[in-house]
């Protein structure tokens, strides 16, 4: 009856007239045009697929869908909402409440993906690299711990003597050495979160753990220097994006030079101790 | 350069301590929010005024232990290039009398740090490669060993001697009626010790006659830079005593690193 008015229109008012429209011939069929307002939102789903072949096709399935999703909080009336619902409150925020009564293997076990998910988003390659912010938004410090007590455990395990300096050496020049180095690009007048970097540096670790434990079981001084290398390489290559963005592009050596020289440091540290 | 940092002009810094530095500068800011108290009162947000909001003026005692504690008022010695860094490392290199006028009105912290720390694990590295291969050349069957004791050696020479005896001289020079900047030495020190990279690697070869021609030489040269920017920095006063015993202290670090680190 009105398509000739309609066609012509912006397809984002479209769908807003569609909707009027879908209202005005809904109130009629469902018998209820001047009752409370939720029970003709609820239908419109049911309403409006009659209309479906009458109206322009790409428009209304997506709206009256849309107009269901939203409004699904406030009218609590078709099965079908309720369940999307549900699934919403499932991934969204139904788990906080719940980690206070949860098993301990469940903690350790999310907090497990998490480092894992953290350590995929910075040391090996994917999309969100361009943007290190974007990547390790949800930072935590286990996996840097864990990575830098292995190092200084592994060193020290394949250390022949002074087992325990090896560890406490390690164990200083790496966390003094995030520390460092972050303290470095903030006062180079970089902007950086502090932990964040804290826990990016410690996450560039991960290749140097490979590359050490490998180290431990060859015993040969040109596999280590090889493998350290390219070891080294990769741990450089993951922190570079995010430490040279942090900063003015003059200043991009500066920043990048402490964290070669702490990386170039340990990897000596593993081919030095045998 | 300074753009960004106006707030501290770096005119303050000469003759000053960074803790008085920083306690001057956030005194000026309380003084600054006092009298900005005054114009704001009452507040332009429709008189809500959140509490802790830097209205309150409870917290300006607590404000110049801030200012030592917070990264921005140091930044203003770490404000440099890649350029300005490199210019100053060439300049510290080759002895010409030019360095004075480079850190002018701008001495960075950031080379006096990484030119240690890249020192210390220069002397730590190669310490135990020089002592392995000398070794290895008069009885071939030594085993490698890595002697991780060196890295605190090198770490507490080197962080000691880069932070201390600018202090020394420091108080020295005040004491002889001398306008000296804390920062200044430190940086001028600091990159006295730049030399003493590029030699470390040529003290690796496992020649002793060798060895001891490189080390005196980086000495000489580390040595007469001190030398040559004390006495331009304390230019119109006699000073002779401390800038030879400031030359000497240098060639003795020099000796020390050849005896200790390279055996």
């Amino acid at each position: 009856m009105s398509h000739g008015d309609t066609i012509p229109l912006h397809p984002s008012s479209q769908s807003d007239i569609d909707e009027i429209e879908n209202l005005m011939n809904a109130g009629p069929a469902t018998v209820l045009p001047a009752g409370p307002p939720s029970p003709p939102r609820a239908s419109i789903p049911v309403s409006s697929s009659p209309f479906l072949p009458s109206n322009l096709p790409p428009p209304p399935p997506s709206v009256p869908a849309a107009a269901a999703y939203h409004k699904a909080p406030t009218s609590a009336a078709p099965p079908a909402a309720e369940t999307s619902r549900g699934g919403i409150a499932a991934d969204g925020f139904g788990s906080l409440p719940n980690t206070l009564t949860e098993p301990v293997w469940d903690t350790i076990k999310r907090d497990l993906s998490r480092v894992v998910s953290n350590l995929k988003l910075v040391v090996f390659p994917n999309p969100y690299r361009e943007d290190p912010g974007k990547a390790l938004r949800d930072w935590d410090l286990w996996g840097p711990f864990f990575f830098i007590v292995f190092l200084g455990l592994t060193l020290s395990w394949s250390a022949s003597v002074k087992k325990s300096e090896v560890f406490a050496v390690a164990f200083a020049v790496l966390a003094a050495g995030a520390i460092i180095l972050t303290l470095n690009v903030l006062l180079l007048g970089g902007h950086i979160i502090f932990f964040q970097s804290l826990s990016l540096l410690g996450y560039c670790l991960f290749p140097l753990d490979i590359g050490a434990v490998i180290c431990m079981l060859k015993d040969n001084v040109i596999i280590k220097i090889i493998v350290v290398s390219v070891t080294l390489a990769w741990s450089s290559w993951a922190a570079y994006p995010f430490m040279s963005a942090a900063v003015n592009p003059g200043r991009k050596a500066l920043a990048l030079y402490p964290v070669f020289l702490m990386y170039i440091s340990v990897g000596f540290l593993i081919i030095a101790i045998d | 350069m300074e753009e960004g940092y106006t707030s501290l002009p770096t005119s303050h810094l000469l003759g000053s301590v960074p803790a008085a530095v920083a306690e001057e500068n956030t005194k000026g800011a309380a003084g600054e929010s006092s009298s900005a108290n005054l114009q704001i009162f009452p507040p332009a947000n429709g008189g809500y005024q959140a509490p802790g909001s830097p209205y309150g003026g409870d917290d300006q005692a607590a404000s110049s232990w801030r200012g030592v504690c917070s990264i921005s008022s140091y930044s203003p010695y770490f404000n440099v290039d890649t350029d300005i860094v490199v210019g100053r490392l060439t300049s510290s290199v080759y002895p010409m009398n030019d360095f004075t006028r480079k850190i002018d009105g701008n001495p960075d912290l950031y080379g006096p740090i990484w030119i240690s720390t890249t020192l210390v694990f220069m002397l730590a590295a190669l310490g135990n490669c020089a002592t392995y291969l000398m070794h290895k050349r008069n009885e071939p069957d030594t085993t490698w060993t890595f002697d991780v004791t060196f890295v605190n050696w090198a770490a507490c020479i080197i962080y000691g001697y880069a932070l201390a005896v600018p202090v020394a001289f420091y108080f020295l020079l005040q004491y002889f009626g001398c306008n000296a900047s804390l920062i200044r030495l430190w940086c001028m020190w600091g990159y006295s010790l730049f030399i003493f990279v590029p030699s470390a690697l040529l003290l690796i070869a496992p020649v002793e006659i060798f060895r001891w021609i490189i080390i005196i030489l980086a000495g000489a040269a580390s040595s007469w830079f001190v030398a040559l920017n004390l006495k331009s920095y304390t230019e119109g006063s006699d000073l002779m005593v401390l800038i030879v015993s400031a030359l000497l202290l240098q060639f003795v670090l020099a000796l020390f690193i050849k005896i200790f680190f390279f055996v």
